[in-house]
């Protein structure tokens, strides 16, 4: 998995193109996983009673 | 330990709490402040984000055009902060961190909002530079303002926001719309929370603190 995009300039160079959207899923990936931890958060302190 | 989600009993539905029992917590100026943003930043997420996904249409124009919407709405809350607002109240007190005292805002509402505002301020100002490379009424385009470098750097930190925007709305809109947190939704739509709402937001943020 790529964290940068490059491109070339008109003289062939490497230039930096932004950030790789290769990373669109795991941005996605990291608030569902603190939506399903908190709602397994929820499930254990309603059933202990907390 | 009484949670806020106790207080949702306080207005049952169908009912309306009588006016002395409403406390306001969000004045009306605020409020279509916080929807503004959200259109606007759920516009913005759109237009950048659908075409990488392959939905292919001319999303240049409304992007910038939310973009300087956003800007707009940034400077307006930014100013409206500091010349009517405390702006130290936005950061953590000792006795919030122990746990001992809450604001109107939580610990972790704050959070979520010093989070919220990175991202949009990163945006907002890489933004407003990268206006410099489209066609806008109000600006002359320039892409060479800045070397291949420097826009690297801009694009990558726009970038940085977009991906963060992904994350925290997601969380946003989740602690939206759990029962325990209706009454701040409700807030943020009407206006008012109920006073057995506001000890029940007490009682959920500082311990010993006991729902009547």
């Amino acid at each position: 998995m790529e964290i940068f995009r490059f491109g070339h300039d008109a003289w062939g160079r490497n230039v930096l193109e932004g950030v790789s959207w290769d990373l669109l899923p795991v941005a996605a990936g990291v608030g569902l996983v603190v939506i399903l931890g908190h709602a397994v958060y929820r499930l254990v302190c309603r059933r202990s009673g907390g | 330990m009484a949670t806020s989600a106790d207080a949702m009993d306080a207005v049952p539905s169908g009912t309306t709490p009588a006016d002395t029992d409403r406390v306001v917590r969000h004045a009306a100026v605020d409020r279509v402040f916080h929807w503004l943003t959200a259109i606007t930043v759920l516009t913005l997420m759109g237009t950048a984000l659908l075409p990488i996904m392959g939905v292919r249409f001319d999303w240049s124009p409304i992007h910038w055009v939310a973009g300087v919407i956003l800007i707009l709405l940034t400077i307006f809350h930014l100013l409206r902060s500091m010349a009517w607002r405390k702006l130290r109240s936005i950061w953590f007190t000792a006795g919030e961190l122990r746990r001992e005292q809450v604001g109107k805002y939580s610990v972790a509402q704050k959070l979520m909002h010093h989070a919220m505002g990175l991202m949009a301020l990163s945006a907002v100002v890489t933004g407003a530079l990268m206006l410099k490379k489209v066609r806008t009424p109000f600006l002359e385009r320039d892409p060479y303002i800045f070397g291949f470098d420097t826009w690297g750097v801009i694009y990558v930190i726009h970038g940085l926001a977009a991906l963060a925007a992904v994350t925290l709305v997601m969380i946003h809109i989740y602690f939206a719309l759990i029962p325990e947190n209706r009454m701040y939704l409700r807030a943020m739509v009407r206006g008012w929370i109920t006073r057995q709402e506001q000890r029940a937001h007490v009682a959920a943020h500082v311990t010993g603190k006991k729902q009547d």
